[in-house]
């Protein structure tokens, strides 16, 4: 199997290739019939499809991981762990599964048993995807506390961002938010997001046509 | 034997010009039977061909050697030449005997799925609906095979990227009826709602003269899905809908417009029992994760009916009246409607109190701009190609012989409406 696609991806630091670039590797190696179920890096294309936030393909994919490789190698298991968090919404339970998974020694097992060299890259880049996954996530999550609260408590926030509760409080209030300590809550400034309303002449133009035409 | 090897002879000669290749389809033609009749035979020849040069050929032999029943043995030979064939072969010579690619298409797809490996067909199959269409606007029967394979192969993803293009030329409805069945299957697992609504509406409105399967199922999973994303089911089919449809669907569908029924009552409890009371009936129909789908999506619809009585509202509250335990898990599921995009409001923990908002789109941004501008000419390109259509059916003889006929039976003041071009 050529995974040199994948690899560059990976060392370039494009993660929301990855999915893809899996998906088509995957279906063309099973086009020509090669068993690559063993070799496949299920951990990295489940994480894959988490990264950029599409977990119906991430459970799709776990679907048709074989048992036996979910037996074999806990890594897929423990990235699956992360996508079944997010399925059933379990904000806070998510972190504990990016954590709570010693991912540098499973990838020294998995180099060890592997040894082949376009593996060992794939395997390592491995958990810098996860790290990454977490800032991504921690931002995603800042973003819905944002938009859906107006206050909200030291504690609740905490859990959805992953911090200890004294974290939590430094990070919003670097980010502009207040935070009452008596009451242990933080008030959510909302942020005016600017969009660009400046119009194009011809945009304009065409619109009016329309209307114009319509009229006549 | 000798003809067979003449045939090659003449195969391999006849490969280069496009005229030389209109001629070879007619010696194939005639060859057609007797490569049936020596069709265990066949199979070394294969080697003398190359795919990629002599394809219409190559495809002639393919077809005849695949053309008797289907064993293991022989599903795991053919599938991986098949798959190279459709991978390397000139489209141009193909199209010229679509119904031999097709059926090709569809003996590998059975041997894909008789080895049991549904994965090892997707790539090959979309090369093969690429290869076979005209344009990606023309619909074909690999289309409903393909959108199969993504399914059993849980490649939802992939079977997405061919639901996105607009069909306007479909060969045989019942293509049409399976593609939007499948791809309204696809876009439920992908829970792109919306699309999957809009795919098996197409199949239960499409013109058909008796009622199918096809159809049913699809009415079944409509009443679902719209449930699911709607909160509410319109229980009137269109006027454009067939006379057929209109009359049976309903009827066929009785326990899922009961379903309907209950949940708009918008009782937890009772749709509930109805669920326990018709469990087997929806998981004989494999409908069950939709069903669940259904009963869990009740809390939203009653959440969002809130938003339309009241500005503000405690978790507390919200919690009794949508029959949720604790104001807790009403947090949680107005967290995740706004997540989710479906209410705006904002929760303020400290008075445990929540307020819905108006939708804060004030469509001046150029992005919506943008939007609407590109759904005007959309729409615009579609009328212009349904007044090609309506201009090729007033003219289509068999339509007009048709009408001609009709008109006499009927006063002539009920064809007021009719334009003058109708008389013949």
């Amino acid at each position: 199997m050529d995974f040199s696609v994948l690899n560059e991806a990976l060392a370039s630091k494009s993660f929301n290739k990855i999915a893809d670039i899996c998906d088509n590797l995957m279906l063309q190696v099973a086009a020509e019939g090669v068993p690559f179920r063993d070799e496949w890096p299920f951990a990295i294309h489940l994480l894959g499809h988490i990264y950029i936030d599409d977990i119906n393909s991430a459970r799709f994919l776990w679907k048709s991981i074989p048992p036996a490789i979910k037996e074999s190698q806990p890594e897929v298991v423990a990235a699956w762990k992360i996508g079944q968090k997010l399925w059933t919404r379990d904000y806070a339970g998510v972190y504990e599964a990016i954590r709570g998974f010693d991912w540098t020694q499973q990838t020294q097992v998995l180099v060890a048993a592997f040894s082949g060299k376009a593996f060992s890259i794939i395997v390592f880049i491995n958990v810098l995807l996860c790290i990454k996954d977490l800032e991504l996530y921690t931002k995603r999550m800042f973003e819905l506390l944002q938009s859906a609260y107006s206050t909200i408590s030291i504690q609740d926030a905490a859990q959805f961002l992953g911090m200890s509760e004294e974290d939590a409080s430094n990070y919003v209030l670097g980010q502009g938010w207040t935070v009452d300590p008596t009451s242990r809550m933080i008030t959510v400034m909302k942020q005016a997001i600017v969009k660009e309303q400046k119009l194009d002449p011809g945009k304009l133009q065409r619109l009016t046509e329309y209307v114009f035409h319509l009229e006549h | 034997m000798n003809s067979v090897e003449g045939l090659l002879t003449q195969i391999q000669g006849l490969s280069s010009t496009a005229s030389d290749i209109l001629s070879l389809q007619n010696v194939l033609k005639q060859a057609d039977e007797s490569l049936h009749a020596e069709s265990t035979r066949l199979l070394p020849f294969l080697d003398q061909l190359d795919p990629s040069k002599h394809s219409l050929g190559y495809l002639y032999f393919l077809e005849a050697c695949t053309a008797g029943p289907v064993t293991t043995e022989s599903a795991s030979s053919f599938v991986l030449i098949i798959a190279r064939f459709i991978s390397s072969c000139v489209a141009e010579q193909i199209r010229l005997a679509p119904d031999k690619f097709i059926s090709v298409c569809k003996r590998f797809k059975d041997q894909v799925l008789l080895l049991e490996e549904p994965l090892r067909g997707v790539a090959p199959m979309l090369t093969a609906v690429r290869k076979l269409q005209s344009s990606t606007e023309h619909l074909t029967t690999l289309h409903p095979e393909f959108l199969l394979l993504c399914l059993l192969a849980k490649c939802y993803k992939t079977g997405l990227s061919i639901l996105e293009e607009d069909i306007f030329e479909v060969d045989q409805p019942r293509d049409l009826y399976l593609y939007c069945y499948y791809g309204g299957m696809i876009c439920i697992g992908q829970k792109c709602f919306r699309k999957a609504l809009e795919l098996l509406h197409n199949v239960v409105t499409a013109p058909m003269s008796t009622i199918n399967a096809i159809a049913v199922e699809a009415y079944k999973k409509y009443i679902l899905v719209s449930l699911i994303h709607h909160g509410q089911l319109s229980t009137s089919l269109p006027k454009y809908a067939s006379g057929v449809a209109q009359r049976n669907l309903k009827s066929l569908c009785l326990s899922y417009i009961e379903l309907a029924n209950s949940y708009n009552n918008g009782k937890i409890a009772d749709l509930e029992t109805y669920v326990q009371a018709n469990m087997e009936k929806f998981g004989s129909d494999n409908n069950l994760g939709l069903v669940k789908q259904v009963v869990s999506s009740i809390y939203k619809r009653n959440i969002q009916r809130l938003t339309q009585t009241y500005l503000t509202l405690s978790l507390q509250d919200i919690a009794n009246t949508v029959q949720l335990n604790s104001p807790k898990e009403a947090e949680m599921h107005v967290l995740q409607m706004i997540q989710d995009g479906e209410i705006y409001a904002t929760i303020n923990q400290k008075d445990g109190m929540v307020r819905f908002l108006e939708d804060p789109e004030l469509y001046k941004t150029c992005e919506m701009i943008e939007h609407i501008d590109l759904s005007i000419q959309r729409l615009m390109t579609l009328s212009k190609k349904l007044t090609v259509m309506d201009e090729l059916i007033s003219c289509d003889p068999l339509y007009l012989g048709k009408a001609g006929r009709e008109r006499q039976r009927f006063d002539f003041d009920d064809f007021d409406s009719v334009p003058q071009r109708f008389n013949i």
